[in-house]
């Protein structure tokens, strides 16, 4: 067999080179088509997957919340099971509901007016040890009465709904971000990736989302409509969570806004918001639980030393 | 018709060969670095650097660039038209093609920004909420686009000798009405974008509308004298007269004079807020983003001084003081844009991050390029020169 000079050699490897490499660029560059494809499809018509069916507001009803900073041990049990019962995917971290750590000393009563700062050790959020000596803070959208989100939007993808509940139309959201910069609560996730659930862990009754779209806590829109309380109030071991209808002055959220101790955040900012804190009145005695630890990969913050 | 397509022949035939490997290397990156952004349409923004924290980016930025950049046009127009100065006439229709590219990038880098484009596209027409500065601002992106094309059509009518004393007029009345337009619709509302948001204390000013709009004319006139400078050079002759290049670096001081007087006092009461997210975001300016701090301001303070003497007035001061003023503006947008996030909104968040990666790079890079791939062939393309006024010049 007659032996090949260089120059063959080196135009039969460019040969097999490209014949490996094309196949592989080539479906890539399929895939990425397919995927855009798919994606002019379901922007343009709507959500993925399952058709759900949301409740009506219920009349007459505004909907509100009390956390009691007293009770709350940050364990962050709301947090987790808020996001089982929202489908919400692993790709969106934090979770609707972060639960934030500041120092605490016994006695000491923590309002808005007293900001604490903890950057001892590096962000609040990544804690993994309960601690005496620290302050939960559980945060989430505030539900306002005049929330800066649904001016902003330039879609009405998200809007207030007579029974006080700040929505989501995620087939009416072109994903601008622009609620969440206008959010002064952070309460707003965006999908930055594909969102996964598990098939055996959905929640028929909560619609699924396409990525590029920006969703949020609903107050568990499926359940309260319904006339159960939230996902996040059954959760919480120490009852630091109380959920129900403001404009019931009978009701317990009406009975404990009405405390002394009763707060709310960035109340300056004139958003109505229409969650409330009770102040730490001092110890308590309380049931301590194992926290529930979160991936310590939060997009957007600075990893401190 | 035919006219024009000789023009076009004409004009393909006389071009060497630098341009089109010029040309050809603007495609290459253009393509490269779009490519990026159709990966990032295909399957989400995950690789980028913008989080829930900190939801705006390199794109807003750009946005918040390109759209100053159109101003220049206006500008230009109420020259010609409203001031008779009939030696601005050689760079008209250059200035109205520049704002056009600049509003058609600035729409791009909403279309890269947004998570799904394909319902954007639904805006203003089967989408909208009045109450929104987004939805105000990018609708009026189109009426802009409406007035300049209009504008555009109008004047290369008037450079080919077509135009009819009708068509003068209307030319005459679209760049009068474009300026009010431009000033109070489109970079007003741009940066009302920002001026609204109460949850962060360095955009929620009603000095930031008023910013945007001198920032605009000082951005969007330094592009129409740097590409005058440099059409200048390329061609080998002077596009307008030296009294010309004098009388643009001295409309760039005012321009510059109202932003830098508006940036120092915003800054100085920045400096003495009061309030913690004030203090933070001073702090952030002065130190993890002080390197674009010093190019804003120094950047302004530079080019000021270099036009304020007659001799900064010439094509190679302009040329200096021009590149200066764009890359102070640029710096002043990813300040705006960036710090104006990075304020953390609970203390105990610690601090947040924002640095643009390739993935963001690449597609901004690659928008760049193909604005100045389609600059550069429509130059070819549409019949810029004057031939009436050109011999005047």
């Amino acid at each position: 067999m007659r032996s090949l000079d260089r120059r063959q050699l080196i135009k039969l490897a460019a040969l097999a080179g490209t014949g490996a490499f094309l196949p592989r660029q080539a479906s890539a560059v399929g895939e990425i088509f397919e995927a855009i494809a798919k994606k002019m499809s379901e922007g343009i018509k709507g959500t993925i997957g399952q058709e759900v069916e949301t409740p009506l507001p219920v009349k007459g009803a505004r909907f509100g919340m009390v956390i009691d900073l007293g009770l709350c041990i940050g364990c962050r049990r709301c947090s987790y099971a808020c996001k089982l019962e929202n489908n919400v995917p692993d790709t969106i971290n934090p979770p609707y509901i972060m639960v934030l750590e500041t120092k605490y000393k016994p006695g000491q009563i923590i309002a808005e007016e007293q900001p604490m700062k903890n950057h001892v050790n590096g962000n609040g959020l990544l804690y993994t040890k309960l601690r005496r000596d620290r302050m939960y803070m559980p945060v989430q959208c505030n539900h306002c009465a005049d929330p800066p989100c649904t001016k902003v939007c330039p879609t009405k993808a998200t809007y207030k709904s007579p029974d006080g509940i700040v929505m989501m139309d995620y087939n009416k959201c072109i994903g601008c971000r622009y609620c969440m910069a206008a959010c002064p609560y952070n309460a707003r996730r965006f999908n930055w990736w594909k969102p996964e659930v598990s098939p055996e862990k959905i929640n028929p009754l909560v619609p699924l989302r396409l990525d590029g779209v920006v969703e949020k806590c609903t107050f568990c829109v499926h359940r309260t409509r319904r006339g159960r309380t939230t996902r996040c109030v059954e959760a919480c071991p120490n009852k630091a969570r109380t959920f129900g209808n403001l404009n019931d002055p009978e009701s317990a959220v009406s009975k404990l806004i009405a405390s002394e101790r009763s707060f709310r955040l960035k109340v300056g900012l004139n958003t109505g918001p229409q969650i409330w804190y009770l102040t730490h009145p001092k110890e308590k005695p309380m049931i301590w639980y194992k926290p529930i630890p979160i991936s310590p990969d939060i997009r957007g913050l600075r990893k401190s030393g | 018709m035919k006219e024009l397509s000789g023009h076009i022949r004409e004009n393909i035939a006389g071009s060497n060969r630098i341009f089109y490997v010029y040309c050809f290397i603007l495609l290459v990156i253009a393509v490269v670095g779009l490519s990026q952004a159709v990966k990032s349409l295909a399957f989400g923004h995950g690789h980028s650097t913008m989080s829930d924290m900190v939801p705006w980016g390199m794109y807003i930025s750009g946005l918040a660039f390109f759209i100053g950049c159109s101003a220049g046009a206006t500008m230009v127009g109420l020259l010609i038209h409203g001031f008779g100065r009939e030696d601005y006439h050689p760079v008209g229709t250059r200035a109205i093609l520049l704002a056009l590219l600049s509003i058609f990038g600035a729409m791009n880098c909403v279309m890269m920004d947004v998570g799904n484009p394909f319902r954007a596209m639904k805006i203003p027409f089967l989408l909208r909420n009045e109450t929104s500065m987004f939805f105000i601002s990018s609708s009026s992106y189109m009426g802009f686009m409406t007035i300049l094309g209009a504008e555009l059509f109008m004047t290369i009518k008037i450079t080919r000798g077509k135009a009819s004393s009708r068509d003068k007029l209307l030319a005459k009345l679209l760049a009068i009405v474009a300026v009010p337009y431009a000033l109070v619709v489109v970079h007003s509302f741009t940066g009302t974008i920002f001026g609204v948001v109460k949850a962060r204390e360095m955009w929620n000013t009603p000095l930031l509308p008023i910013h945007f709009v001198t920032s605009a004319l000082a951005s969007g006139f330094a592009l129409v004298i740097l590409v005058t400078v440099i059409t200048s050079w390329i061609h080998n002759k002077e596009l307008v007269s030296m009294d010309t290049f004098n009388h643009m670096g001295f409309l760039l001081l005012f321009f510059l004079i109202a932003t830098v007087f508006i940036d120092v006092f915003d800054y100085i009461i920045l400096s003495y807020s009061a309030t913690e997210e004030g203090m933070e975001t001073w702090h952030l300016l002065t130190g993890r983003y002080l390197v674009t701090f010093l190019i804003n301001m120094g950047g302004l303070f530079s080019a000021l001084t270099i036009v304020a003497f007659k001799k900064g007035r010439t094509p190679r001061g302009l040329l200096y003081a021009t590149s200066i003023t764009l890359l102070a503006i640029v710096a002043y947008r990813i300040n705006i844009i960036s710090v104006g996030q990075l304020v953390p909104l609970y203390p105990e968040l610690g601090e947040l991050e924002y640095i643009p990666n390739i993935h963001e790079v690449a597609p901004f890079i690659g928008l760049v390029a193909l604005l100045m791939f389609i600059y550069a062939v429509l130059t070819k393309v549409l019949p810029l020169e004057d031939k009436v006024h050109a011999s005047h010049t």
